[in-house]
């Protein structure tokens, strides 16, 4: 027996060595590589920026937490806290028909089919999608010139007139931005809603039926819960994604700051990586609290 | 099938999957424009020449292209053998930290790439490292480690460990029993984990753009090109070939999975 | 103005930096290394791809074997973030970014005796405020201009000859309103912008200088942006996205760089600019030099090179700015002869250069600094 196969079989007949030998590569790498950036993260936000130079001065300081606080930043989180939920919400509503629709009646090439749908857009290139929105949702774009085509370019000043929502154009807009997160996120709230519909067996559903249920009964209370765990785990992306993004509200959008943006500008165009930390900070302290409650309701499961 | 789909199901999910698709038609639509500089609807005439100019006259898509592509190829490399340690340890055993352990293996995906990004950012700042191809791939690993981790867990505990303990007791040596036992069971999940997490390499720009320094990637160059156009066009002719690298992958992953599991 | 410069130069030498000694120049020049780097306003340094005309690179690499990358940056803030986090050997910083990178010893003294076309710089740049501290100088000139008022010539049939079509809601020639129909730009030195329509505007809060506001003043100009912000659909940081809305999104009247509206009049659209009565910002540029840069042969050769008539009117043509150099004013295909009057060549006086606004300053004693503008800016744009 050579040395390597001996460790092996070592390592088979003690399992608690085997997983601990198995567990330290990835453990080492997430605690040193991601913990331990979490935690430079943390320290970088009790720094500050020196205002003139631009340089950052590595002291032990609240200032840049105090600075956090000003009530323009909590704006900043406030926004970005509605639109993650709103985005998630409406992301929801849109994908339950879709992954139902693939999870039940889909079958052979029908389901590859679906499956493929859905995963195309998300895996092609991000930034160009977002620069199609970008010619869809214009003043003089692709909407407009369906709604001017149909006579509806009222329906369209209706909407935008909506105070704070709308804007002077739809890519100006918050309702802009809102469409483009749920579009670019839909696929995230699919897959996982299809996952758990799958496994709702189908017993279940006869039964309910064979006992009298309608088939709005049947949906309410047997398929909905148990796909539910399926939702909040597609709800997990949708809302991380929108609470961290800074491309989509830059192209379209009203120059009003969500978290992502206030992160990348702050230590892209300001330098200030002590306030782009503690942004980061607040985001992560959000996406916990997320994620706490969405293990109780048994998203990790669905994952 | 017992029941046929109702037609408000099928109008919603045809709407939503037709609402996914739009953009993708403009995208190609525009890779045949006549405008250069910023792109009107509709495009006041098409042509084919983009594809011949991008592929002649652009040399400096390729370094990026290169760039990413090494970048993914490691990064997935590397997630491969990280993320199948872990599954295999986190899908049988029982020890204390075991909950806490897999919440931390699915953090880099559930928290927003952002952090991540800033994280490794604040890390290299703090500790003076300077950008490099190697700290793009910490960050792509990390949350790459994740995509091929959930793939290969789901895989074991669909398996028995029986097979394994027949081995060893009929005396395979520890890597024998891996080649010959564990590998076979697991080949397909961790091949379309590991697409699956070259694809998210490939495209990926929110971390990249805080790891990478002055060095660009497809995505960041792509960034830079839709900021600042030269040829605007060129920039949709590279993303339909982004679209066909990736897509090629997702097919496999696709079938990998299938096939085994029915 | 020149006494203003002159104190601001005291200042800035007494309080936070010693200039660095002259021993830390660059004495003599080798053998280029074969790269360089630079941090440039985008249109600024043109190798052809965008237009074969304009190239001012293909050149220089050829004969200087440096091969040149530009690292566009939209923002002065920008600019500073970039060299601070190193790896260039130069930037195009304006008024604003360069005593910042002067203070945080992020830039070099240059050697005036190594860069041959130093004797032709406009003898007004030569030793300006924002570019020579303690008389060592930081650099070398590139190009200078206004930032002018854009607008829409089928709504405007005459110019517009005051900024409030930007700042307060009023109904265009056209008889709609500006709302959601005018742009400005997203970085806090806009406000000084305010600052200037003020002076015209409210001559009782007494402005002398757009870039020294003590807090009334501020207030006065906060407000104003303030203002602004129910009129401003979306704030501008890109040039080629103030492009985009000018064509698609129905922007009609902005601030904004003559480049854009090059750009846009080259794509045939009825975009004209003119600066208003009450005069105008704007930005003297110069090539400044990395502390550890990494190729400092090749960054001399630019230097010169950059200082070159032709190179100069080029830039000044594709840019719509006004050269370091007046010998390129005359005999430029490209800018022709009429150029530089077009681009503002005479209005040097009347032109508000970009500067970074700080606590100490001499119209008003305390002022109110830039950093604070930047937070009160970006809570503005947030309202």
């Amino acid at each position: 027996m050579t040395a390597p196969s001996a460790l092996a079989s070592l390592l088979f007949r003690k399992p608690g060595l085997l997983t601990f030998a198995l567990l330290a590569p990835p453990i080492f790498w997430l605690v040193v590589v991601y913990l331990g950036s979490l935690f430079a993260l943390m320290l970088q936000s009790f720094y500050a920026l020196d205002d003139f130079s631009g340089l950052i001065l590595h002291e032990f300081t609240l200032a840049t937490y105090a600075h956090l606080f000003d009530e323009a930043n909590i704006q900043i989180i406030l926004r970005t806290l509605i639109m993650a939920a709103v985005v998630t919400v409406a992301s929801a509503i849109i994908a339950f028909p879709i992954a139902y629709y693939a999870a039940r009646f889909a079958r052979g090439k029908m389901k590859a089919l679906f499956y493929l749908a859905v995963m195309m857009p998300l895996w092609s290139s991000y930034l160009v999608k977002i620069y199609a929105w970008k010619l869809i949702l214009a003043k003089e774009g692709i909407v407009s010139w369906v709604a001017n085509l149909l006579h509806g370019q009222w329906l369209i000043d209706a909407l935008l007139s909506i105070p704070s929502i709308g804007g002077s154009s739809l890519s100006f807009s918050y309702i802009g931005t809102f469409l483009v997160f749920v579009y670019i996120w839909l696929p995230y709230m699919i897959l996982p809603i299809q996952t758990s519909l799958e496994r709702v067996p189908y017993s279940l559903i006869e039964a309910s039926t064979d006992l009298g249920a309608t088939p709005a009964q049947t949906f309410r209370n047997i398929i909905f819960p148990l796909a539910f765990p399926g939702v909040v785990a597609g709800s997990i992306f949708t809302f991380s994604l929108t609470l961290g993004d800074y491309i989509v509200p830059q192209i379209v959008g009203n120059s009003r700051l969500m978290i992502g943006q206030a992160v990348y500008t702050f230590q892209g165009t300001s330098g200030d990586i002590p306030l782009a930390a503690a942004f980061t900070v607040v985001a992560m302290f959000i996406m916990g609290t997320y994620l706490t409650v969405a293990k109780r309701l048994g998203a990790f499961d669905a994952l | 099938m017992h029941s046929e789909a109702k037609w408000p199901l099928k109008l919603a999910a045809t709407a939503g999957l037709l609402f996914l698709h739009i953009p993708l038609g403009l995208i190609i639509l525009y890779a045949f424009t006549t405008e250069e500089k910023s792109y009107q609807f509709p495009p006041p005439g098409l042509t084919t020449q983009w594809f011949a100019k991008a592929w002649f006259d652009r040399p400096d898509i390729w370094p990026p292209l290169y760039l990413s592509l090494e970048v993914a190829l490691i990064s997935t490399l590397l997630a491969m053998i990280l993320g199948t340690c872990a599954a295999a340890a986190l899908s049988r055993a029982r020890f204390y930290g075991r909950n806490s352990l897999s919440l931390l293996f699915v953090l880099p995906i559930a928290l927003p790439g952002i952090i991540t990004g800033m994280a490794l950012r604040s890390a290299f700042d703090i500790m003076s490292i300077a950008f490099s191809t190697w700290t793009i791939i910490l960050g792509h690993t990390t949350f790459c480690m994740v995509v091929v981790y959930n793939n290969v867990l789901a895989r074991f505990r669909r398996t028995s460990g029986e097979m394994v303990e027949a081995s060893m007791d009929l005396g395979a040596t520890g890597t024998q029993t891996f080649i010959y036992v564990v590998l076979p069971q697991i080949a397909s999940a961790l091949l379309a984990g590991g697409m699956l997490a070259f694809a998210l390499s490939f495209d990926e720009v929110i971390v990249t753009t805080f790891t990478a320094g002055q060095q660009t990637t497809l995505p960041i160059w792509i960034y830079g090109e839709l900021r600042h156009p030269t040829i605007r066009p060129i920039t949709n002719v590279v993303a339909i070939f982004v679209i066909a690298v990736t897509f090629v992958p997702i097919l496999f992953a696709y079938y990998f999975t299938r096939e085994s599991e029915s | 103005m020149k006494s203003t410069k002159t104190s601001m130069i005291a200042i800035l030498a007494a309080t936070s930096f010693a200039a660095p000694a002259m021993a830390d120049m660059v004495k003599a020049l080798g053998a280029g290394e074969g790269q360089l780097d630079i941090v440039a306003w985008p249109g600024y340094i043109e190798n052809g791809s965008s237009d074969k005309a304009y190239d001012w690179v293909t050149d220089f690499e050829k004969s200087s074997g440096c091969k040149v990358n530009v690292k566009t940056a939209a923002s002065s803030d920008e600019m500073v973030t970039l060299m601070n986090q190193g790896g260039f050997d130069l930037v195009t910083a304006s008024g604003d970014a360069s005593l910042r990178l002067v203070a945080g010893k992020k830039v070099q003294a240059i050697n005036t005796d190594l860069i041959p076309n130093w004797k032709d710089v406009d003898p007004r740049l030569q030793s300006a405020a924002w570019n020579t501290v303690d008389g060592v100088h930081y650099g070398t000139p590139y190009q200078w201009g206004p930032n002018v008022l854009a607008y829409n010539t089928t709504v405007f049939k005459d110019a517009p000859t005051s900024w409030s079509v930007v700042f307060e809601e009023q109904n265009l020639p056209d008889g709609k309103s500006n709302k959601g129909r005018v742009q400005a730009y997203y970085g806090a030195i806009a406000i000084a912008d305010a600052a200037v329509y003020l002076m015209t505007k409210k001559p009782e809060l007494g402005i002398k200088n757009p870039y020294e506001l003590n807090k009334d003043q501020y207030a006065a100009a906060i407000a104003l942006v303030t203002g602004q912000r129910a009129l401003v659909g979306r704030y501008w940081g890109d040039a080629a996205v103030q492009v985009d809305d000018f064509k698609n999104e129905g922007v009609v009247a902005s601030s904004s760089w003559p480049y854009q509206v090059n750009l846009l009049q080259a794509d045939k659209k009825p975009i004209a600019s003119t600066i208003p009565a009450e005069g105008a910002t704007g930005w003297s540029d110069t090539t400044m030099m990395h502390v550890s840069a990494a190729h400092p042969n090749c960054a001399y050769m630019w230097m010169n090179h950059s200082l070159e008539a032709k190179v100069q009117g080029d830039v000044a043509a594709w840019f719509g700015s006004v050269p370091a150099v007046p010998a390129a004013c005359k005999g430029n295909e490209l800018l022709t002869d009429t150029g530089c009057d077009t681009n503002g060549f005479a209005n040097f006086d009347k032109i508000y250069f970009w500067r970074t606004p700080i606590g100490k300053c001499e119209a008003e004693g305390s002022c109110v600094p830039y950093s604070q503008w930047s937070k009160d800016y970006i809570a503005v744009q947030g309202k």
